[in-house]
């Protein structure tokens, strides 16, 4: 389960002549284009998984599923009870390492 | 640095110029808060990914493996607990040692069965020390000779008092030739007509 699940709409054609893209999009194409972000991703996803984190993730659910009953959980109910938790509990040391990188390369990118 | 030249993007490419022309405090605090979001943007991903991967698993009900796994993990938990813990001492416990699946043992095995040598009943703990007198090992062996064995002794026996071959030469090997007496304790070759003093 390596794809991620969020990707952006395909822009129509009559759309973007009056949309100008965001900074914030723009980042995100360079990010993309020159693979630092899926670089980014595999770091990101090694870390959590070496502190623990992912196993914490994984035993919440476990538990909320043992709770609800297998077949009435969606995937909805597990993102929305794992995200509070899961962005709070995020190592320090972790969030510091990913925005380094993430602040070099806006930097050498000239953003 | 790319440059975006078609119309639509003036707008956007003005806003990047802006940007480079050094504003340096608001160049970092917006770097800050782009990673920020960029930093969030990762994580949700990521997220999303962890939640669909445990929908999987427990829609297909992979996770009945899972949660024997987690009680071996609890068990052997405890048992390594109670292995470390210094009020078990093996010295008080000696005679009734639990093992892993709850079994006392008794500290001397109490099988009784036949000896395939001399065909006495005998307690399985004491099987050892049985077959050293009843093979060969000790004083009393030797004497013991059957019909077979006779026959094998003759043939091998030198006469000489140091056998440089003999496999089973011991401690005791040496104290006997000081004795002055023949033969190598042990040996199971040793000549049995040898009278002991």
């Amino acid at each position: 389960m390596r794809a991620s699940v969020n990707r952006p709409p395909t822009p129509d054609v009559g759309d973007t002549q009056e949309k100008q893209p965001t900074l914030e999009e723009i980042i995100n194409i360079k990010f993309i284009e020159s693979g630092e972000k899926e670089r980014l991703m595999e770091l990101l996803r090694e870390r959590l998984i070496e502190c623990g984190w992912k196993d914490e993730m994984k035993a919440l659910c476990r538990a909320f599923v043992k709770k609800k009953g297998r077949n009435n959980v969606t995937v909805d109910d597990l993102v929305h009870l794992i995200t509070p938790k899961g962005r709070a509990s995020i190592p320090d040391s972790i969030k510091a390492e990913l925005l380094q990188r993430i602040r070099t390369f806006l930097v050498s990118a000239a953003l | 640095m790319i440059f975006l030249v078609s119309q639509r993007h003036t707008g956007l490419a003005i806003l990047l110029l802006s940007l480079m022309s050094g504003f340096n405090e608001d160049n970092k605090a917006s770097h800050a808060q782009l990673s920020s979001q960029f930093f969030g943007d990762l994580l949700d991903s990521i997220i999303v990914d962890v939640a669909s991967e445990c929908h999987r698993i427990a829609r297909l009900g992979l996770d009945r493996n899972l949660e024997e796994e987690e009680e071996e993990l609890r068990l052997s938990a405890q048992a390594r607990v109670r292995v470390a813990d210094p009020s078990n001492s093996g010295e008080s416990n000696s005679k009734y040692v639990v093992d892993i699946f709850g079994q006392t043992h008794p500290p001397v095995a109490n099988e009784i069965f036949d000896c395939m040598n001399c065909g006495r009943s005998i307690m399985a703990g004491r099987f050892a020390p049985h077959l050293e007198k009843c093979m060969g090992k000790g004083r009393k062996a030797r004497l013991k000779v059957t019909r077979s064995s006779t026959a094998v002794q003759n043939r091998y026996s030198q006469g000489s008092p140091v056998s440089t071959y003999s496999p089973y030469s011991n401690s005791t090997n040496t104290s006997r030739l000081s004795n002055g007496t023949s033969g190598v304790a042990g040996e199971e070759y040793s000549n049995g007509t040898f009278q002991e003093p």
